[in-house]
């Protein structure tokens, strides 16, 4: 079946075609179990007269005991093919005679039965009574094969399947022209409704053909259209209204909108340039948003953070006061001021404002935190506090100097006085004036020297100086050339070893290894032995012995002398400006000398202490740090 | 007794031998027997079965329930054995009876009539006595239906064989079924 042809129309012609067929075959079937039947019967009945008229013929031969005539007359069964055997009975039961000749014996039955024919054993065989003027003269015996019934059906079989390809053939054609008073209608609709799905094209209406029920679907499917077309309009019409107003609301929008950018933008560029951080959050800890000083300030974008978690943005917030004080604005709902908030972030030191934005219901929905740096003001406070404690302490100094530097300066000056006074009564003694004389040049001289070494620790105390790299045994072989006099004189002995280069003021240390040195040749009473040793110590070893807090390697430098010594419990006042142990007559000085050493280690951030007891010699020890470079 | 008196008279061997020749005798003569009455016994079934493929002109009835006479002319070679074939037979609805004549003027009404082979030597006689009247003439006798006799036994090959001169039987207005016909020989 070629097919260009609808589903529809396969289908009506595929009814039709296995309707006409499934009635033939029945029909067939029918017929040929009708035939089965009469044609058995029919045999049955066709044998009975054949043995009718054998057995008519052969009462003569019967009647007569001539063999030969019955032969004769059985042998007539020869015209008919299917007649396998035959017999013939006498009165007393014993066969007479038999068709075909020479048909054994043995396959005929011995004695006739009773009268009637049967299939049986694929043969169709009976006994017939040979009768002459009602008298019964002998029995006749037939037997006929079923190829009659065979030949019969195969021939009707071969007629059947003829008319049953004729038939459908025929059913084919007719079904062929016949189907499409059905199917045209249908798919003339089909089309049209295609067409309308296809082009939206409502106008558009379907073919009638009949006024059958498909011409009342045409006629329901025409008036669906024209209700869809109808309806059509109204939507189109009303889509324009709607498309108008929507325009109309459209432009509205669009004006608000560019209102609204604008004033969002300047919010926004408002925001942005504020130097403060100020990011918003939700209840839920998420950032709403961040500005651009807070972008810049944690290194981020918008990716990063908006409608995150802070959390999970900054997971070390999780234990700060931030986070805390955030919790509690939402919490409470009320302001919080941090004002001062070392960032967890970065090494910001910042002023918070946790501000609560409220919603209708007056429910925290947000929270806006304002971050002010307060990083450069907190470093200068810093600084002015440090500063100003140095002043203090500078200030104190200076009380206690002007306090001393009073007594100590009036002290020669007062002899000045007495020895001025003196001189004047005794004028005419010139022996005394002379005494009186050189006791008010000494003390004049001796004023000097006291303000020679004021001046000195005070420049100290106000310069720093420049640092730069200083071989510490340079300085002291320029300390014991100075002192060249004095060594010989009082048979000092130095012993130096392993002196380092350390970052430091060269002129200051060389004050430093004078006074020192100066010290132990003043305060003994036998030859001085001075030893001066170094080790350089790490971090960790100066702490653990000396308390001295200092990031890096350091210098330890001992002074030890063999002089007259003194009680340790003298160790932190020696230190100090015009101290004094021991007096002016005994051992000269100013009672500058070691605070000026204090000063300079000072200066060069180290530290200074000192062991003694009397009699016993005296041992400085001096820590300095190996490198100053980063300090200064 | 006297047998055994005169058996002390012969010697054992006469007497056995005369014995024997009895027997033989006695058993040839009763073989002999034997035969004649079974081939009459034959000849008297056909007799009766000619009634059954030969139609009598309604004329030889005087009623319909007047009896079908079989006549025997001369001699009866079939003893009982007619008797017995025919007893209590009957041709449509005529009782079959058999009567014996020793002479042709003796038959008054007969149907069928066998007539011994004996009676050879009156034949002409006989057959003019019978002309004109509806009887079925049968005899065994040599060339009798070439003389003028309806149906003729003739024995052959140990078979009893069937001659009928149809002429004759059309002289006697009998209708000889086809059938009948068809197991005899025609003679003209």
């Amino acid at each position: 079946m070629n097919d260009n042809r609808s589903a529809i129309q396969r289908k009506l012609m595929g009814l039709v075609l296995v309707t006409s067929g499934v009635v033939l075959l029945l029909t067939c079937v029918g017929f040929f179990s009708y035939e089965f039947f009469t044609f058995r019967q029919s045999s049955k009945e066709r044998l009975s007269t054949l043995g009718e008229v054998i057995s008519a013929n052969s009462t003569g031969a019967l009647a007569f005991d001539s063999h030969e005539n019955a032969t004769e007359i059985l042998e007539a069964l020869k015209a008919e093919e299917h007649i396998v055997a035959a017999g013939l009975y006498d009165k007393k039961g014993n066969l007479f005679a038999r068709y075909p000749g020479n048909f054994p014996k043995y396959n005929l039955p011995l004695h006739p039965a009773g009268d009637g024919y049967n299939y049986k054993n694929g043969y169709l065989e009976g006994f017939q009574a040979v009768i002459q003027e009602n008298n019964r003269l002998g029995t006749l015996y037939l037997r006929s094969d079923m190829n009659a019934i065979y030949t019969r059906f195969e021939r009707y079989g071969l007629i059947s399947l003829l008319v049953v390809a004729v038939s459908i053939f025929v059913a084919f054609l007719l079904s062929r022209q016949l189907q499409k008073k059905i199917s045209e209608p249908i798919l003339a609709l089909a089309k049209t409704a295609s067409n309308i799905s296809n082009q939206k094209d409502y106008t558009v209406r379907a073919k009638k053909f009949d006024d059958d029920e498909l011409g009342v679907l045409t006629d329901a499917f025409n008036q669906m259209l024209i209700q869809i077309e109808k309806q059509n309009a109204e939507i189109l019409s009303f889509n324009h209204a709607l498309e108008l107003k929507v325009n109309e609301r459209t432009l509205e929008l669009e004006q608000a909108n560019i209102e609204l950018k604008l004033r969002s933008e300047f919010e926004e560029t408002v925001i942005d340039s504020s130097v403060d951080i100020i990011a918003v959050f939700d209840r839920e800890f998420n950032y709403v948003s961040l500005n651009k000083s807070g972008k810049t300030a944690f290194g981020i974008t918008d990716k990063d953070v908006i409608g995150k978690n802070i959390l999970e943005v900054f997971p070390q917030l999780k234990t700060s006061v931030m986070y805390h004080y955030l919790q509690k604005v939402f919490e409470t709902g009320e302001m919080i001021l941090d004002q001062r908030y070392d960032s967890h972030v970065s090494d910001l030191i910042m002023q918070n404002f946790f501000i609560p934005l409220l919603d209708k219901d007056n429910m925290v929905y947000r929270v806006l935190v304002i971050g002010h740096d307060i990083t450069e003001i907190s470093k200068t406070h810093e600084q002015l506090k440090q500063l100003n404690s140095e002043l203090e302490k500078s200030n104190l100094n200076l009380e206690q100097f002007a306090f001393i530097a009073s007594h100590d300066l009036q002290e020669p000056l007062r002899k000045i006085q007495t020895f001025s006074q003196l001189l004047e009564r005794d004028l005419d003694n010139k022996e005394s004036i002379k005494r009186h004389l050189s006791k008010i040049i000494s003390s004049a001289g001796r004023m000097t020297d006291l303000i020679k070494a004021v001046l000195n620790y005070s420049r100290l105390s106000n310069e720093k100086g420049d640092y730069e790299e200083v071989d510490l045994k340079q300085v002291l072989d320029s300390v014991t050339s100075d002192l060249e006099l004095k060594i010989i004189e009082k048979e000092a002995v130095i012993n130096a070893r392993d002196l380092p280069v350390i970052y430091g003021n060269p002129l200051q240390l060389t004050q430093l290894f004078l006074n020192l040195i100066s010290n132990s040749i003043k305060f003994s009473e036998k030859k001085p032995e001075i030893s001066i040793s170094s080790v350089i110590i790490d971090k960790r070893e100066a702490t653990a012995t000396d308390g001295f807090n200092y990031n890096g390697t350091c210098v330890e430098l001992i002074f030890k002398d063999n002089g007259i010594g003194f009680e340790q419990h003298y160790a932190e006042k020696i230190f100090t400006v015009f101290q004094r142990l021991h007096g002016k007559q005994d051992y000269p000085g100013t009672g500058i000398g070691l605070a000026l050493c204090k000063k300079i280690v000072d200066n060069h951030d180290g530290q200074i202490s000192v062991k003694s007891a009397p009699g016993e010699g005296t041992e400085f020890k001096i820590l300095l740090p190996a490198n100053l470079s980063n300090k200064h | 007794m006297k047998i055994e008196i005169i058996n002390k008279s012969f010697s054992y061997t006469a007497k056995t031998f005369c014995v024997f020749l009895i027997s033989l005798f006695l058993i040839f003569a009763f073989q002999l027997q034997a035969q004649t009455s079974r081939e009459y016994s034959i000849k008297a079934v056909f007799l009766y079965n000619f009634t059954q493929f030969i139609d009598w002109p309604a004329t030889a009835f005087s009623n319909a329930e007047s009896p079908f006479i079989i006549g025997i002319l001369g001699d009866d070679p079939f003893h009982a054995s007619l008797d017995e074939a025919v007893a209590g037979e009957k041709v449509k609805d005529h009782p079959i009876t058999v009567q014996r004549y020793q002479d042709v003027k003796d038959i008054t009404t007969c149907h069928i009539l066998f007539i011994n082979r004996k009676e050879e030597g009156k034949m002409k006689e006989i057959l003019s006595a019978l002309s004109g009247k509806n009887v079925l003439t049968v005899s065994d006798m040599a060339d009798f239906a070439a003389i003028g006799g309806i149906v003729r036994f003739a024995s052959e090959k140990n078979k009893i064989r069937l001659q009928i001169n149809l002429p004759a039987s059309k002289n006697a207005e009998l209708n000889i079924s086809s059938k009948l016909l068809q197991v005899a020989d025609i003679v003209r």
